[in-house]
């Protein structure tokens, strides 16, 4: 994982990536006006000297900021992390545990109940066949797939009638991969972690493990290894923070079933932008 | 000890049937009820619309009235709540602000004071009557009095309490709301008599005579005979009767 | 129909809410949506249990957090930068506008999709991007809606409900070029099939910040929708609009978060998607977005902090449970509070941001004060308490009404003295003659007009209680009568309780507001 640092001028090695519609005059040839503010193309000032211009002034307007904030909180400003009593969920619920029947009974009703699907099977070779059909089913052409082991000995190319192309995320430099994502029927992604008192999945993008295949495809699967079923929200995001800042990946996402909204008169539709058919395949 | 009686300027004035009814019912429970006659308004009708100058000069004479009591017991959720307030109220004045906080202490509401204090849930009553009862939101959300008036009600031989559908819902009154607000103000106590009227009761009571006179004035515009009662009145009337 | 915000800008509150209440379908709407969204609440948290304690810890965290916000602003700052998001301070919306606008431009946008954001609604950000030629489309479906009608959401969660399923079938018709059935389903699926395509071939996408962890500089965002997944998944760049007040710490108090915002909001246990994006893509990711930046925005936030009565405020975490508990926006809906964000939160942001309290209008007595706010804040803002304090900064200014300041003279003046407070009740009593049929007052003249539309005015009966005390007295001897062993020794007991609570509260240190709600 790139690290971004501490830098000064000039951080951010993600900002210069294909940024060259504005020519790359770096010569300085131009005067430059601390406060210019350029428009685009043309200008005197290349898109990383923007970058770098703008983190000065906010690097001197954070003081300002932060000064403001601990003047009118009447303290002086706060280096050093203070005591902090309440941290997290009510000690009571932390102790707060379903058995592992219970945790996919509960992790089931709450899924059914929002319009998700789920299945209870015994193998991988289950969970094949069960998406091989769903395939058959609907008429499946293009399927994509997140670019794990398990998934390739899944063995889902196999499967599938010789019609129905099956992507894998970024198994390759020549594919946009969002435009396979957009047109694909059916995405499949394994569940990092998985929440049985809300009924989430948690998924966690990677350079393999597009954000986008649990988003833009119009059926979506989701397999869970059972072993990563919690009962609560607290045991997985507590992860996050042992983990660490560094460690963490750009996406992390809980879904917790199928896309919705009653925004019109309150009457309830499902699969508005995210996938509207959601399974749930609880593996083990 | 001093048990005093904080009539509340609504009830003094328009209702002066509740706290009679209050005197006579606590009267039977060995309770001679005290009525230090400086007492004027709580203050909440300027407090609320932030006048807070003026609402010190009426809390004064509540402050006097009420210094040597050892309890102060009105029929109103809502001036009882405005005691609550005195030391916001007066937070620059010291003086004034230990005597707010002494006052705030000993206050109770009606309900408050017989069942918790009294430990009277059973006062003798009969009231063969269909009844439904709106809980006024400052003596149920600022003062937490929930269960009292149910436990008084629940021991009253013949009632048939009638539970008030969206019972939580505010009448509408809101002091000078009802006025400068006229229109929302309207819209909430016809919503609020259209809910009692679906109930079928008889009778409407509850524990504030400010929300009690906002619902009765809309029935009596509707020309719908619900009669609309204090609590005092109604457990008084019928232990007068049993 | 529904022309409440379109238009101009009515001068007041009450203005505003004459056409609410005369709208019918807008109140059935309105009813039908908080109802609906109060009874989710209601089973969601009884179901959850222990919702007093969740509620008490989830003001800890934000109290905690606001108190030291220099801390955990800054350290979010550091973090974010580290993550290698480009972080920028507004203290102003114009401020925020403007470096919007910047980086649009160096982006060269020609369209930009958003996802939920109401500090973005507080900028009015979409004008300003549409002046310098850049399309800013909104992608929540509620918010899509309005943006085509050109007016203002009327609920913080569900922005549209004003409008019917025809209104939107034909704004939805018009950007379709066909007509389309007034049918849910089918607008749905139009919406769907056109925001694809916005939101692939945008260059920027836009989201708010639900909450911001200080510990590992990374945002959260709530939705069920997908629609914020999208915009900080699919453009090559990503301007996410922050409030400066969003902090929590870790990812360990976003538990206690998550479990009462969808609650409070909605009803759900779980908002269908919450994301937590820490920097922009990874170098070896194949999407995120290249370039991400954080404008943290004040605009009248920090106004707030050290002030002991509205620090609170900054608690808020916009879940709308107070809009679905008020009577008040239940009667009027969201546009007759005439700004961005509407029911009792509005009431008290909208002034409180505004430093000029010339500006502030009749908003915050639009309120029976009856602190069904405070009761279904899932952190426990007192909003009951800050509405009169904003009444009383009003006046204090010099801005209270002329008229109703001479009226509550007049109250100081009866009420500051007994005797004349009995002296004006005599007087009432004659004077009412005038007006008295059948025991009651309906004249709508006058003072009473307000009042006698809706309702009749009792009569003044012939003897005040203070009239009738001492016959009172005589009858049962009060004020000779000793009171009787059992009733004194019962609150003999409940001084003593008094006593004991007064030492206990004493002990740990003065606590809490003194509400006993």
């Amino acid at each position: 994982m790139a690290e971004h640092k501490n830098a000064g001028i000039g951080s951010g090695q993600a900002a210069d990536k294909g940024r060259t519609s504005e020519g790359t005059v770096r010569d300085g040839s131009l005067p430059m006006d601390g406060n210019q503010s350029t428009t685009g193309s043309g200008s005197s000032e290349s898109h990383g000297e923007w970058l770098a211009r703008l983190e000065q002034q906010s690097r001197a307007k954070q003081e300002q900021f932060m000064n403001h904030i601990s003047g009118r909180l009447g303290h002086p400003r706060m280096y050093e992390k203070p005591q902090h009593p309440y941290r997290g969920a009510p000690d009571f619920w932390n102790a707060f545990e379903w058995s592992e029947e219970e945790r996919i009974t509960h992790f089931t009703d709450n899924f059914l109940s929002v319009g998700g699907h789920v299945a209870r099977v015994d193998s991988m070779e289950a969970v094949k066949a069960f998406i091989v059909e769903k395939a058959d089913e609907m008429s499946a052409k293009y399927v994509l797939r997140q670019d794990q082991p398990e998934l390739d000995t899944l063995g889902l190319e196999q499967a599938l009638p010789a019609g129905t192309v099956v992507s894998v995320w970024n198994s390759g430099p020549e594919q946009h991969w969002k435009a396979r994502a957009a047109e694909a029927d059916f995405g499949v992604v394994i569940a990092d972690h998985a929440v049985a008192y809300t009924g989430s999945v948690t998924v966690l993008s990677a350079a393999n493990k597009g954000r986008s295949v649990s988003l833009l495809p119009t059926v979506l699967f989701i397999i869970i290894p059972v072993e990563r079923m919690k009962t609560r929200l607290g045991e997985v995001l507590g992860t996050f923070d042992e983990a660490g800042r560094e460690a963490l990946p750009a996406g992390i996402h809980f879904i917790t079933g199928p896309s919705r909204s009653s925004d019109i008169e309150n009457d309830l539709t499902i699969g508005v932008h995210g996938p509207g058919i959601v399974y749930a395949l609880i593996v083990g | 000890m001093k048990v005093s009686l904080f009539i509340t300027c609504l009830s003094d004035a328009i209702y002066p049937r509740v706290g009679e009814a209050m005197v006579r019912l606590l009267a039977r429970y060995g309770v001679a009820l005290q009525f230090p006659t400086v007492q004027t308004c709580c203050g909440q009708p300027a407090f609320n619309s932030g006048y807070w100058k003026e609402a010190r000069d009426s809390a004064r004479t509540i402050l006097d009235a009420f210094e040597d009591s050892d309890f102060v017991i009105a029929p109103s959720g809502s001036c009882i709540g405005m005691l609550h307030h005195y030391p916001k109220l007066f937070e620059n004045d010291p003086v004034m602000l230990a005597r707010s906080e002494a006052l705030r202490a000993k206050s109770y509401e009606f309900t408050q004071f017989l069942v918790n204090v009294l430990e009277v849930t059973d006062v003798g009553a009969e009231f063969p009557h269909k009844v439904t009862y709106h809980p006024s939101c400052h003596g149920t959300r600022l003062l937490g009095v929930k269960e009292e008036p149910l436990a008084l009600m629940k021991k009253v031989k013949g009632l048939e309490l009638i539970p008030l559908p969206f019972a939580e819902d505010c009448c509408g009154f809101g002091g000078t709301f009802a006025v400068k607000m006229a229109d929302i103000s309207g819209a909430m106590v016809t919503e609020k008599v259209d809910h009692v009227l679906e109930t079928e009761a008889e009778v409407l009571v509850g524990l504030d005579m400010a929300c009690m006179m906002n619902i009765a004035g809309n029935l009596r515009y509707r020309e719908k005979p619900v009669r609309v009662m204090h609590l005092a009145e109604l457990l008084y009337e019928g232990v007068k009767e049993a | 129909m529904s022309g409440a915000a379109k238009g101009a800008k009515r001068q007041t509150v009450k203005e505003r809410s004459e056409l609410a209440l005369n709208d019918e379908f807008l109140r059935k709407a309105v009813k039908f949506t908080t109802e609906r969204l109060r009874n989710g609440k209601k089973k969601a948290s009884e179901e959850h249990g222990n919702w007093e304690l969740w509620r008490e810890r989830g003001r800890q965290i934000r109290l905690h957090t606001i108190a030291h916000l220099d801390y955990y602003l800054n350290l979010f700052v550091n973090n974010a930068r580290a993550n290698g998001v480009h972080v920028h301070f507004a203290d102003t919306a114009q401020d925020a506008v403007q470096l919007t606008m910047d980086i649009a431009k160096h982006a060269n946008a020609r369209s930009v999709v958003k996802s939920k954001s109401m500090v973005s609604e507080e900028l009015h950000l979409n004008q300003a991007l549409e002046s310098i030629g850049v399309e800013a489309i909104e992608t929540d479906l509620g918010e899509y809606i309005i943006q085509l009608a050109g007016e203002m959401p009327s609920h913080i969660v569900i922005p549209a409900i004003h409008k019917n399923r025809y209104q939107i079938a034909e704004l939805l018709s018009k950007e379709a070029g066909e007509t389309l059935p007034p049918d849910t389903t089918a607008l749905a699926g139009f919406v769907r099939k056109k925001l694809r395509e916005k939101f692939l071939e945008a260059d920027i996408g836009m989201t708010g910040c639900n909450f911001a962890i200080a510990e590992t500089g990374s945002m959260v965002l709530f939705e069920n929708e997908g629609n914020a997944r999208m915009v900080s998944t699919v453009p090559k760049t990503q301007i996410t609009l922050m409030g400066m007040e969003r902090i929590i710490p870790s990812w360990s108090d976003l538990e206690v978060m998550a479990t009462l915002l969808p609650r409070s909001a909605t009803g759900q246990k779980l908002t269908m998607y919450m994301s937590g994006i820490t920097g922009p893509r990874r170098e070896e990711d194949a999407d995120g977005p290249e370039e991400m930046h954080i404008i943290i925005v004040d605009n009248g936030r920090s106004l707030q902090l050290g002030d002991p009565e509205f620090q609170e405020l900054l608690n808020c975490i916009r879940c709308g449970a107070c809009l679905n508990a008020c009577p008040v926006y239940r009667h009027i809906g969201g546009h007759a509070y005439g700004s961005t964000y509407s029911g009792p939160i509005g009431a008290v942001l909208t002034p409180s941001l505004n430093k000029n309290i010339a500006e502030w209008d009749d908003i915050a007595n639009a309120s029976s004060l009856c602190g069904a706010c405070y009761e279904a804040c899932p952190v426990k803002i007192p909003l009951h308490d800050m509405l009169v304090y904003l009444r009383r900064r009003k006046v204090e200014a010099g801005h209270g009404n002329a008229l109703e300041s001479m009226g509550m003279q007049g109250f100081a003046t009866v009420m500051g003295n007994s005797s004349r407070f009995g002296g004006v009740l005599r007087l009432g009593k004659l004077g009412q003659k005038l007006v008295v049929r059948g025991g009651v007052i309906r004249t709508k003249l006058g003072p009473l007009k307000g009042w006698n539309t809706y309702r009749v005015t009792p009569s003044l009966p012939k003897q005040s209680f203070r009239d009738r005390w001492d016959t009172l007295d005589k009858e049962l001897g009060l004020t000779k009568k000793d009171i009787s062993e059992t009733a004194q020794s019962k609150m003999e007991a409940a001084v003593k309780k008094r006593a004991q609570a007064a030492a206990e509260a004493k002990a740990e240190g003065k606590g809490g507001k003194g509400h006993h709600g």
